[in-house]
């Protein structure tokens, strides 16, 4: 059967390879129900500068998430414990991301995931009831339809919770017994209503900063969690790297046939590390616009241009389009955000394409389309 | 490790490379003591500080202390300044030479330092380099030198660690207590040479490495060559930093003897132990000297004998870090500290560590104990955690220790005041500083002690002429204590003088080579005033004239010029017998010239540059000008304010200040006044907004307008009857401004002068009508009467 074209395909089949390499060639000791050891999840996330020999073929694997190594280790420890995971950060430090790499290596799927909105209700986490066959048999187990935590419970494997800052207190809070006592309790079906949570079982949660005061989580749901806090990416020279491997990816999962230009990526790289951090490579100090300008946001703008060369263009990178890119993404909330991003240029930009000239200067050229 | 065999001597020299601070590498040298038995043991140290190794063995010594290096530097050896130099050689009990040291003793192994007295150390390095670099403390341990390297860095990238310590602690410490030691050594050892071939040659030489490697393997050899000879074989353990130890085999195995010679004087040295703290020894870190976290790897230290000492070590940081965070947030709980013992646990695992170690602790405290985003508001625990690493023990030296004349002279000083130097208590005592000359000289003495920046006194209150408050006050009271950390300031100040007076006048000198401007010398002849430094009064005096001639920077004199008025007031008081009328009248002019450039001032400045102006205005117009005095300024004075008002862009404020110093001097009318306030008041819509800054100026040098004219609050009244609400609001910040220049009683007599305005008495626009209880209950009646209404309807 041919395989179905996806605009993103889950982690585990993206890098399904990889995955069953590293499993085979796993020495280390695997917690229960886990599909790898800490050590090989550690691989699959870091890379590893040896290639992993599977079936006569070679997989390199490669570096999927850039920053902070310290953190990754923590992340491991904490799911093979007692303890859920939480991901807090701003918009865009890949937390999602970093999310469904250990999901998928730990469990073999990352899919099991609640969408935390503001109108998640609790039996979109526990279960929900098949009401024809509720009516006819009666509550049973085959009338109960599970939810991502029941499913999570039953397998034994990782369950996500995305955004739980966004979902109301109350909802959030029906997590706390099951992840202190782990077993959820189904009343309706008597006394073979106890779902005891099998080894393997967690939570792993994102929270977005930003949105902190919406739902805050109550005290009580936090001591439940180790948290980790992902910061943006701290050096321009890594944030390129991150924007050209994601760009890649999404260009061949597209399949356009276009490839990544460096010197745009690095171009990209600073404006959106510098408007960030509020200060430039030369020292000026920036106003720093209210809009997120996460490493994320970065790669939609490459990719936006990229697309609008690959179809509109000559195949190229358009420094204008790249301004243009840049606009629609910075001037979303805030009218402010486009004059703070017009001083950048006027200063920062103006002094770098004095200074380094070439693709500088026909950044700072393109600035006309700041309006 | 390396050996060297000298058959022709008959001795054989073993070569140990070290890290400074580090329990493995203690122990390991330790061990090879116990099982070597060496003949003599030489180890990385400035020579003259031979005669202190008894004190530093002493059984009532307790580390942490430090050997002080300073070098004055009389003949300009090291550059034209002469300047004075120290450094500090930090031991904690788990540095390796102090171990060596103290092992030595036990087995009763002689034991000497061979490397080159710290003058001749400064001579041999490069302006800004190694030892000279410009630092704020300077440390002899150059273990540095074996982690700033390119080659470390890609090492750390690799192993996926995150520095340089995190990489020592895994290799070196945490696997390498159960290793051999020679194999810990030799492992060791290679490092060591890949770190040295990532350093240029060039760099070594400028830092004094190649000096002072030539000048210890002169001393080894003859060492050798000197002993009494026995017939046995000598066995030479040498214990130096590991980096220097490739260059000491190739320079012993060639047997040069290019000893390098010493230049410096040994007079101009001085070498002292001082005790010293763990927060002391951490600091020092900046530049990799040693590893961090003191305290947990004395924890190690004194585990290693029973065995698994990090996870000890770990476990009890986890429960007492634990235990202040929940003293100090109350949320923490045991299940708190068990999720971090496994986490530390886990991530020894993971990262293939045989215990956990202090990253695995920090790690595992930032998961467990920080709950939300980490940051500032939320890193308690770390902050808690990072602390108690680093520790809290102060050394002590044994009552041998030799010290420095300035200590000397600092008890000599005490027992004359029957100041207390042997409680520990804080010690409060009160001086009539005017009355009574022995209390002057007391509190001479402690202003050169703060000065000198020893922590000893600390006065609670009196006159502060540094601020120029409470000029008033006729006594001083300060708070004593004597501490160890008090004989550790004094120690590192010892190179600048055998008594306090001296060191304080060294000191101030030391000052003057400095940048400063106006304002900042100032500051510093009133210090030297407080001293009461005689000698150096003159001297500062000098100094402050020219600084004054060079300075433009208006506000730096006008702060000048406030402290010599101070001064001039007191001067009589502290019996001195300084003239201050050349530096009065200098600043004077020099303020009266730049004054037309300030015409457009930034808001923030208008204080201190109005308080300029009225500075200004008062020692012109003072009883010396009637003697005579300040004639001409007075004149040019005003001319300069007079041009300073046809600046149509003048600020606001500023321009107020001035008409009122012009009315004040009977240079301006006060129609004159009246019509720039009305130029404000019927200005366009920005210049109206500035109405209120220029009352402010104007009330704050001349706030008997309001009530001479009558027609300023008129102005004022009609002016507010204009504006709308919102501008009023805008203007209102200022406004208050404007009117806290008067007096309460004054206020009342505007606010009295203003209901006037409006055909109402004072007392009117004071007074509220009560409101009767009965009319209030009356009134909640039919509130809750409407209300049943309503509810009714519904």
């Amino acid at each position: 059967m041919e395989q179905k074209k996806l605009i993103k395909p889950p982690v585990e089949i993206r890098y399904r390879e990889e995955l069953e390499a590293l499993k085979a060639a796993d020495t280390g000791r695997v917690p229960e129900n886990w599909k790898m050891s800490p050590k090989a999840v550690r691989t699959f996330i870091l890379g590893s500068s040896k290639p992993v020999v599977y079936q006569d073929k070679e997989y390199k694997i490669e570096k999927k998430y850039f920053g902070n190594d310290a953190l990754i280790e923590r992340c491991i420890v904490t799911l093979a414990g007692n303890r859920g995971l939480m991901l807090v950060g701003e918009p865009g430090t890949a937390k999602t991301m970093l999310s469904e790499l250990l999901s998928a290596a730990i469990s073999g799927v990352s899919t099991n995931t609640i969408q935390g909105t503001a109108g998640t209700t609790e039996d979109m986490i526990k279960y929900s009831w098949n009401y024809a066959l509720l009516l006819a048999n009666g509550p049973s187990r085959e009338a109960l339809v599970p939810a991502p935590l029941y499913v999570g419970m039953e397998k034994g494997i990782l369950t996500r919770f995305e955004e739980i800052t966004r979902t109301p207190v109350e909802i959030q809070d029906s997590l706390i017994s099951v992840l202190s006592d782990k077993v959820l309790n189904v009343p309706e079906l008597g006394d073979e209503g106890f779902l005891f949570a099998k080894p393997g079982f967690n939570v792993i949660g994102t929270a977005n900063t930003r949105d902190k005061g919406v739902n805050e989580m109550s005290s009580a749901l936090k001591r439940r969690f180790n948290f980790e806090t992902v910061m943006p990416v701290r050096e321009v020279s890594m944030e390129k790297q991150i924007i050209l491997n994601e760009v890649t990816k999404l260009a061949q999962e597209s399949h356009i046939e276009m490839s990544a230009d460096e010197d745009v990526a690095e171009l990209l790289a600073s404006t959106y590390h510098e408007l960030r951090e509020g200060i430039s490579s030369y020292g000026h100090r920036i106003d720093k616009p209210a809009a997120v300008m996460s490493t994320a946001e970065a790669v939609s703008v490459y990719y936006q241009t990229m697309i609008t060369g690959y179809y509109y263009g000559e195949e190229r990178m358009s420094v204008d389009c790249l301004v243009q890119s840049l606009l629609g993404a910075v001037a979303k909330e805030n009218r402010d955000d486009l004059e703070k991003v017009k001083g950048y240029f006027n200063t920062v930009i103006r002094d770098k394409s004095n200074k380094e000239g070439g693709l500088w200067k026909e950044y700072y050229e393109a600035r006309k389309w700041l309006k | 490790m390396e050996r060297i065999l000298r058959s022709k001597e008959m001795a054989e020299i073993r070569l140990l490379p070290i890290r400074h601070h580090s329990p493995a590498c203690a122990f390991h040298v330790e061990q090879v003591i116990q099982s070597w038995k060496p003949s003599i043991i030489l180890i990385e140290g400035p020579d003259n500080a031979n005669s202190l190794i008894p004190i530093m063995v002493h059984s009532e010594t307790k580390a942490p202390f430090a050997i002080y290096y300073s070098y004055h530097d009389t003949t300009g050896q090291i550059s034209e300044e002469k300047g004075y130099y120290k450094c500090y050689y930090p031991f904690l009990d788990y540095s390796p030479e102090l171990a060596a040291l103290k092992e030595g003793n036990r087995q009763e192994i002689p034991t000497a330092f061979i490397d080159l007295p710290y003058g001749d150390i400064l001579a041999a390095s490069k302006e800004g380099k190694g030892l000279l670099k410009e630092e704020e403390k300077n440390n002899y341990n150059d273990d540095y030198l074996l982690s700033r390297n390119d080659y470390i860095r890609q090492l750390c990238e690799k192993t996926g660690l995150r520095n340089f310590d995190e990489f020592w602690e895994k290799y070196f410490e945490l696997n390498g207590l159960n290793q051999e030691s020679d194999r810990w050594f030799s492992n060791l050892l290679i490092y060591c040479r890949l770190a040295r071939e990532n350093t240029s040659e060039e760099e070594l030489k400028e830092e004094g490495c190649l000096a002072r490697e030539s000048y210890m393997a002169a001393s080894i050899l003859e060492r050798i060559e000197k002993r009494e000879q026995t017939g046995e074989v000598y066995r030479v353990l040498v214990v130096t930093g590991g980096f220097h130890t490739p260059a000491l085999q190739k320079l012993l195995e060639e047997g040069s003897k290019k000893e390098h010679r010493k230049k410096v004087s040994s007079g101009d040295q001085g070498v002292y132990l001082m005790p010293y703290s763990m927060q002391a020894t951490d600091a020092l870190n900046g530049y990799a000297s040693g590893m961090p976290f003191p305290e947990f790897y004395q924890r190690i230290w004194e585990g290693i004998a029973e065995g698994t000492p990090y996870h000890r070590a770990v476990l009890d940081l986890i429960v007492s870090s634990g235990k202040e965070t929940r003293k100090k947030e109350g949320f923490l709980s045991t299940y708190d500290e068990i999720c971090a013992c496994q986490m530390a646990e886990g991530l020894a695992l993971l990262r293939g560590k045989q215990e956990p170690g202090a990253y695995e602790l920090l790690d595992a405290v930032l998961s467990s104990y920080v709950k939300g985003e980490y940051n500032l508001a939320t890193d308690l625990p770390i902050r808690i955690l990072k602390k108690q690493m680093q520790g809290k023990r102060m050394g002590k030296l044994c009552e041998d220790a030799n010290v420095p004349p300035i200590i000397h002279d600092f008890e000599s000083w005490c027992k004359k005041f029957g100041l207390k130097t042997r409680s520990t208590l804080e010690t409060e005592t009160t001086l009539s500083i005017f009355s009574n000359s022995r209390h002057r000289q007391i509190s001479m003495f402690f202003y050169r002690m703060v000065f000198l920046g020893t922590a000893f006194a600390k006065k609670v209150k009196g006159p502060n002429l540094q601020l120029k408050r409470d000029k008033n006050l006729m006594r001083e009271i300060w708070s004593y204590k004597w501490s160890v950390q008090v004989h550790a300031a004094l120690i590192d100040v010892s190179v600048q003088g055998a008594t306090i007076e001296e060191a304080a006048n060294s000191l101030v000198k030391e000052e003057l080579k400095k940048e400063m401007g106006a304002g900042k010398s100032a500051l510093l002849l009133t210090q030297v005033f407080e001293m009461g430094l005689k000698e150096q009064l003159f001297l500062v005096y000098d100094q402050v004239y020219e600084r004054i001639l060079k300075d433009t920077d208006f506000y730096s004199i006008a702060e000048a010029l406030k402290s010599f008025m101070m001064m001039e007031e007191l001067g009589s008081l502290y019996e001195t017998e300084l003239k201050f009328g050349l530096l009065l009248s200098v600043s004077v002019q020099k303020l009266i010239q730049l004054l037309p450039s300030m015409t457009q001032i930034k808001e923030e400045d208008l204080v201190p540059c109005m308080e300029a102006l009225k500075l200004l205005y008062q020692i012109t117009g003072h009883k010396r000008a009637k003697e005579g005095e300040f004639l001409t300024e007075k004149e040019s004075y005003f001319e300069a304010l007079e041009q300073m008002i046809l600046d149509t862009q003048i600020q606001a404020g500023l321009n107020g200040c001035i008409h009122g110093i012009l009315y004040g001097g009977g240079r301006e009318g006060l129609d004159q006044v009246e019509q720039v306030c009305q130029g404000y008041l019927t200005g366009t819509a920005e210049q109206r907004k500035k109405t209120a800054l220029f009352f402010r100026g104007l009330f704050y040098t001349a706030r008997d307008l309001i009530f001479i004219g009558g027609q300023f609050l008129d102005r004022l009244d009609d002016f507010f009857g204009k504006i709308g609400e919102e501008e009023f609001m805008e203007l209102l910040p200022e406004l208050r401004m404007a009117f806290a220049y008067f007096t309460p009683r004054e206020t009342d007599r505007i606010a009295e002068m203003a209901a006037g305005l409006h055909g109402k008495k004072k007392e009117e626009m004071l007074e509220m009508a009560e409101v009767l209880p009965e009319w209030y209950t009356y009134g909640k009646e039919i509130d809750q009467w409407i209300q049943s209404k309503m509810q009714e309807k519904q």
